[in-house]
Parts: C-alpha cells; sequence; structure tokens
C-alpha cells in the first residue's frame, strides 16, 4: 500500500455517469448523483474532476463543470446549482499521467460531431496510442491534447462507411473504435439522451451498472424494488458508489459489450469478441490494490478476494512469528486473512497519519531522514518484545517499507518479517497503471536476491502469481461452478498479470 | 380602518358615534358611485353589518343579504354567500403546501388537479378541505392531505386567518405549511383515501421552475389554475431569479 499511495501509483481514472428514468424532465438531482458518484470514486483520482449534463432534448444542450482537485472543492455549489434541468450527465476523476495537468486536459471532453454533441469520459490507456494519433492526423484531424482519451473521441467522430447521412448509427462508430484498439478502455459516452457504457474486448478496466431506487426500498426486506420503482440508472468504474446513492448493484459491462443505457433502460446492443482463443485480461491490480475493498467485480468483493490473497501467503510463507499485522488501511483484509489462516494473534502495530503523504503534506528528503512528520507512529504496547509478521500489499522500490521496518525495530519488535500479499512487480504497465521504469522496480535490481538485507527485515516473503491468480479466481461464481473452461465466450475468466509476468494480452505495437 | 384617519373639514363630526348608529351627513352618494375617485375625506363612520338575512339555504352554501354602514355613513346592501359548515374554530378550510422531500430528488409541490363544477373545467389547486368539528387547523390539514393524496406529512407552519373571495363569501382558510419524508416507506407508494364523489388526480410539481412547469401544464391542458397558486409560483420566480436588483447599476 504503502507505496502506492506515497508515488502515485495507485491513482488511476473514474468515469461515472447517470441517466433519469421515467418522465423528462426529471425530479432526480442528476448533477448532485454525478456529484456523489465521483465522490466515491475519489480514490480513483484527486487531480481533477469533471461533469457533463444534458437536458436530453433534440438539440440538447450541454453544461460542463470542471475543476481542479477533489470534487468538492472542484465543484462549486453556485455552479452545481446551474445544472438543475439536466435529465442525464456524464462524469470524470482524473489523475495526471503527464506532469503538467491543466484544466483543459480533465475530462468529459465534449466534441461536435456530424450529427451533434457528444460527450466522452474514458479510464485507462490505449496500448497502441502512438499509432493511433498518427492515423488520426493523417485523416486531417487535429489533436489539442496529449491525452488518448481526445483520440477516442475524435475516432467516435469520424463517419463509418455505412452510416446514412442523417441517422447516426453509434453501434457502428463504436465497434469502429473496438476494432481500431484492443484495449484499455471503459467508456462511457453520452449523445442527446443515451449513455453508451463500453469494455474493452479484454475487459482489462471494471464498469459495472446499478439502478436507482426509492431510499426506502434500497435495503428493505419488507418492500421490495420492482422494475416500476426505477428512479434511473448508474454506470460506474466501480460498484462502491452505488450504495451511497441509492442504488442497487445491477450487473457488470461485459469485455467487449455495448449497453445502451437511456431512460427506457438499459440495453445491450453488442458484444465485440477478442480473437479466437484469447482470454479476457481483468487487470488484477484492481484486486490487489486500486478499487475500493467494497466494490464488486466479476461477482465477489474485493475485500473477500484480499482476505483469500492474505491465507493464500500464509499457506505459502509461513513464519514462526507472535503476532500478525498490517500496513495501514491497504493490506489490512489480507493481514486478517493470513492470520486467520495461521492461527496467530491480529494486532495493530501501527498508526497512520493520513494528512502526511501526497495528497497532504509532502516532507522533503532530508525531513523524512531526520524522522520528522513521519506517516506512521508505533504502537509499541501490542509488539515491544515480539517477533512481527507485517502484511502489506505490494513493495515496488522498497523505499516505504524501510523505514516503516526500522520504526516497528526502534518500538522493540525482535523480528519484522515482510510478507508481501501481491508477486513482485518486474514489469511496466501499458494499459493505465503508471508503474516505475523497469529499473527502479525492486524486483528488477541486484538488491533483490536479499530483499531482507536491502530493506532491514527479518525475513520477506511474496505471494506467488499462482496464489495471487488461485484467490481472485477460486472465488468467481461462473469458476465455483466448474466453468473454467467455458464454452461461452462471455463467460470465460482471464486476467492481465503483464507486470507480473510479462506476459501481456496483446501485442504491443511500437 | 379608523375613521380619525379621513381629513375632517370644518365640519363638527361625532367620529366614534359607534355601532349600530348612522352617522348623518349632507354628502349622500347615491347607491355604488364608484366613478368619483376624489378624497374619502367625508368619511365619519367605521363600516359595519347591520343587519343579516337569509335569502336561501342549501346543505354547504347559504345566501344572504346584509345590511352594512359604509365609511360615510351611507346604509347599503351586500349579497353575501356563507358555507354553512363553519366550526367554532378559527378557518372554514385549509389549504395545504406541501414539500414532498426525497434523496437526491428535487422537492416538489403536491398539487391536485380535479373537477370543479362552478367552474365547468379542471382546476389545479393545493390540497385543501373544510376543519370538522374540534379539529385544529393543522389537524385538518394533515388529515387532508393523507385523504386527498395519499401522503403522511409533517406541519412546519400556519399562515393566520385570511380570506379567500371577501367580495363573494366570508369563507376563510388557513394555509398550512407541511413537509413530507418522501424517504420514509408509507410515503413510497402513497394511496388516496377519496370520499364518494371525489375524484382527484394528484401531481407532483418541482419547486425548481415552478412557475415555469405551471405555465407548461396550462399549455398542455385545459385547466384553470388557482389564484394562490399561481401567485405563490411568481412568488418562487421572483425570490430564486431576480433577487434585489439594484436599478441603477443594470447594465
Amino acid at each position: 500500500m504503502s507505496e502506492f499511495e506515497e508515488s502515485g501509483i495507485g491513482e488511476e481514472c473514474g468515469v461515472f455517469g447517470c441517466v433519469a428514468a421515467g418522465e423528462w424532465p426529471t425530479q432526480l438531482e442528476v448533477a448532485q448523483v454525478l456529484t456523489l458518484g465521483l465522490v466515491a470514486l475519489q480514490h480513483r483520482g484527486q487531480e481533477s474532476a469533471g461533469i457533463v449534463t444534458s437536458n436530453g432534448v433534440n438539440p440538447p444542450t450541454y453544461n460542463t463543470l470542471k475543476g481542479m482537485g477533489l470534487v468538492n472543492n472542484a465543484f462549486p455549489p453556485e455552479d452545481l446549482l446551474k445544472m438543475r434541468s439536466c435529465n442525464l450527465g456524464i462524469g470524470h476523476t482524473r489523475y495526471s499521467t503527464t506532469g503538467i495537468s491543466e484544466l483543459q486536459n480533465c475530462q468529459p471532453f465534449v466534441v461536435d460531431t456530424l450529427h451533434g454533441k457528444i460527450a466522452v469520459a474514458h479510464n485507462g490507456e490505449l496500448v497502441n496510442a502512438a499509432a493511433l494519433r498518427r492515423k488520426v492526423m493523417r485523416h486531417g484531424v487535429g489533436l489539442s491534447t496529449s491525452s488518448d482519451s481526445e483520440l477516442i473521441t475524435q475516432l467516435l467522430a469520424l463517419t463509418p462507411p455505412m452510416e446514412e447521412v442523417d441517422a447516426p448509427d453509434w453501434v457502428a462508430r463504436i465497434k469502429n473504435l473496438m476494432h481500431e484498439t484492443p484495449t484499455s478502455y471503459s467508456l462511457l459516452v453520452m449523445y442527446t439522451d443515451v449513455i453508451y457504457a463500453v469494455r474493452d474486448p479484454y475487459g482489462n478496466r471494471p464498469l459495472s451498472i446499478g439502478r436507482l431506487v426509492p431510499v426506502s426500498k434500497l435495503h428493505s426486506l419488507l418492500s421490495v424494488a420492482g422494475e416500476g420503482d426505477t428512479e434511473g440508472w448508474v454506470v460506474s468504474s466501480e460498484s462502491c458508489s452505488f450504495q451511497s446513492i441509492g442504488a442497487k448493484y445491477y450487473r457488470e459491462v461485459m469485455p467487449g459489450e455495448i449497453v445502451q443505457i437511456s431512460k427506457h433502460g438499459i440495453k445491450s446492443l453488442s458484444i465485440v469478441p477478442r480473437p479466437e482463443g484469447d482470454l479476457p485480461a481483468f487487470c488484477i491490480f484492481e484486486y490487489v490494490y486500486f478499487a475500493r475493498p467494497d466494490s464488486i467485480f466479476e461477482g465477489q468483493m474485493v475485500y473477500t478476494v484480499r482476505q483469500q490473497c492474505g491465507r493464500q501467503l500464509a499457506i505459502e510463507a509461513p513464519t514462526e512469528a507472535d503476532v500478525v499485522s498490517t500496513v495501514p488501511e491497504s493490506a489490512t483484509p489480507a493481514a486478517l486473512g493470513y492470520a486467520q489462516q495461521s492461527g496467530l494473534p491480529y494486532v495493530e502495530v501501527l498508526c497512520k497519519n493520513r494528512y502526511v503523504g501526497r495528497t497532504f503534506i509532502q516532507p522533503n528528503t532530508r525531513l523524512r531522514q531526520l524522522g520528522v512528520a513521519k506517516k506512521f507512529g508505533a504502537l509499541t504496547d501490542n509488539f515491544a518484545g515480539k517477533r512481527v509478521v507485517l502484511v502489506d500489499d505490494s513493495i515496488v522500490r522498497g523505499n516505504t517499507i524501510s523505514p516503516i521496518i526500522k520504526l516497528l525495530k526502534e518500538a522493540g519488535a525482535t523480528e519484522v518479517h515482510i510478507r508481501v500479499a501481491s508477486p513482485p512487480i518486474r514489469f511496466p504497465c501499458y494499459m493505465g497503471i503508471n508503474i516505475p521504469t523497469k529499473e527502479e522496480l525492486i524486483a528488477n535490481r541486484p538488491e533483490f536476491k536479499d530483499i531482507a538485507g536491502y530493506i532491514g527485515a527479518t525475513s520477506v516473503q511474496y505471494l506467488s502469481v499462482e496464489g495471487l491468480v488461485s484467490a481472485v479466481q477460486g472465488g468467481i461464481p461462473s469458476i465455483q461452478k466448474g466453468e473454467r473452461i467455458s464454452t461461452k465466450p462471455s463467460r470465460r475468466v482471464g486476467h492481465c498479470t503483464a507486470c507480473l509476468t510479462g506476459k501481456y494480452p496483446v501485442e504491443l505495437e511500437w | 380602518m379608523h375613521g380619525s384617519q379621513y381629513k375632517v373639514l370644518n365640519r363638527s363630526i361625532n367620529i366614534f358615534s359607534g355601532f349600530g348608529q348612522t352617522t348623518k351627513s349632507s354628502f349622500r352618494f347615491p347607491g355604488h358611485n364608484t366613478n368619483k375617485m376624489s378624497s374619502p375625506s367625508k368619511a365619519t363612520t367605521i363600516p359595519h353589518v347591520v343587519k343579516e338575512e337569509v335569502i336561501a339555504s342549501g346543505k354547504w352554501l347559504k345566501l344572504e343579504k346584509t345590511t352594512y354602514v359604509d365609511p360615510v355613513g351611507t346604509t347599503r346592501i351586500w349579497e353575501t354567500t356563507k358555507r354553512t359548515t363553519r366550526q367554532t374554530g378559527a378557518a372554514d378550510g385549509v389549504g395545504i403546501i406541501a414539500l414532498l422531500k426525497r434523496t437526491l430528488h428535487k422537492d416538489c409541490v403536491v398539487m391536485v388537479k380535479q373537477f370543479r363544477p362552478p367552474m365547468d373545467c379542471c382546476t389545479l389547486e393545493f390540497p385543501a378541505g373544510l376543519i370538522d368539528e374540534g379539529e385544529s387547523a393543522e389537524t385538518a390539514a394533515l388529515r387532508e392531505l393523507k385523504e386527498e393524496t395519499g401522503y403522511k406529512g409533517e406541519v412546519v407552519g400556519v399562515t393566520p386567518v385570511t380570506c379567500l373571495d371577501p367580495g363573494l363569501s366570508n369563507c376563510t382558510t388557513q394555509i398550512v405549511m407541511v413537509n413530507i419524508n418522501g424517504d420514509d416507506m408509507e410515503n413510497t407508494d402513497p394511496t388516496q383515501q377519496l370520499g364518494d364523489g371525489e375524484f382527484v388526480d394528484v401531481l407532483l410539481i418541482p419547486l425548481d421552475e415552478f412557475q415555469k412547469k405551471i405555465d407548461d401544464l396550462m399549455k398542455k391542458e385545459k385547466i384553470v389554475v388557482d389564484s394562490k397558486v399561481y401567485i405563490y409560483g411568481m412568488g418562487m420566480s421572483q425570490a430564486f431569479f431576480k433577487p434585489n436588483e439594484l436599478r441603477v447599476l443594470k447594465q
């Protein structure tokens, strides 16, 4: 955790959309729903936020609100008030891929096409962005930013060959895009009165649909929310946003699927298949670190998977020790799983100051070396004189775990055994996760041979790739039913482990 | 209205002539003289009713001949309608401005649409009803709201007794402000409890752009909007969209 949080690898983008059901103009406060949805996805991006709403008539009026920083700072209340007459909208939270974070780079992008304006929100990174940029520019299209989200918007604006003059064929346009680029993208495309939710054929980035129901029917066992109770539809990078806006989890957008979300409901328009034999490649690090623990992917809760990783880690790397603990907070489920499996008691050894770190105060190197403005304090009473197993969810460079080990030892831990609930990261990611260069990754450095000595731990063990994959896939319902090698392409299961194994889901072009 | 408000010229006047007595003056205006807008400086009396005679009476209403003394002392007749149902309480009935509040939804005013025989068309009104014996305005309001619309509300305010159509009748009403918790299970699928012969449609109109939505409704359907409703809408528009403008600095 610690390292991802420090260096900002852990952040990526989040997308959220909402369409009001029933009669328009709606009584649903769509702009507020979008705002709250983005707040729930804040862990996916804190650099900036943006929403684009539509009044749903033809020709539509789109309203845009974008701002830097956290959602509640980015959207002034008086500006949100101006967006009250909308019936649908999409939103985006962003972490910067480039050094300069400018408002114009903030999504969603709005672009005029032959048939009217579209707004696009994108999570992911196109693996063939460079080649695609050249292709698009050769078509005569100029690009004003360096983001591939703009690239996507321009590709959607290209007229597909068989399209009629006055009848936009968005399925054809989106399919065209999907053929031009295999991964990775979870997209929301808003056009007048509908939102198209699209997931790349490999399903690398997540996307789920929820159904807004009256508050009294959200949890009630007495009063079940029927079809007539639907107040709206929402679509989000993660399902954790649904609870906080009064939506019930509906289903995932399948890899390669184009879903149309309108006031009439959900309609699956198409599923673009992968090349023959290719498995899906859902980013395994969504389970390991990025997603919120209460989100649901592939029918299972992220928290449960992390806990299972901890159990698997205890099986693969047992330790002679006295207590098990976590590096707060993201490694906690894994640490609990380790404790449960190993039978060792679980204690808290670190107290975290959440106001120190990347998003808030960042002490300079000297201060850090002096031990000033520390992010963690030691809960000495819990472990002094004991042998500690400390579970972390990943080690990337080794910078952040070393001071923690030092802290624990100085506070009285006799032994500090590091157990990492994920395999070592050795390869770069081209699908949108900002992993350091190959050389910086500790697993590729000579120090890795004696990683324990390098970071000052008594021992270090990682979860194996097979262990991680089994922990992730073991809980997927279709797997449990014994459908591992399913004949139905839409039911097959697969995860991208490229950063761990070097096996990329698609061939990368340079 | 106090007699001393009027300008008194060189004339000895007994201002405090009291009730029941007419003070004679040499200025007598025959009948209803509505054309002369000159100063009412000759007024000497507090206008008041002298006699009430029932002309006709039905089940709900009665027609009376009201004899009264006008501000200048002239005795006149007025035709008055009254309800036969007025209780000892303050007003004849209540009108209800009920705000349906739901999480992540616009606040909506609960309106009723019904055929009104006197108008020979449908009207758009606030839910309303007569105050029964022993009821307070608040109790009557919550009861009527539940019956007409099915919603269960909470009183948050009540106006003083106000007159409805004072040139026609003595009918009074108190407007009761009510909030409805739309997140509550009992308000999610409200069921009306209408009486025999009552046919009421419930409409939810968002407070946001209330006047505009009323105007749109009027274009779509043949309805006449109750004046209290329309004035309320105009007040909302003024309050939200035209805050105190400094005319001097208007661009």
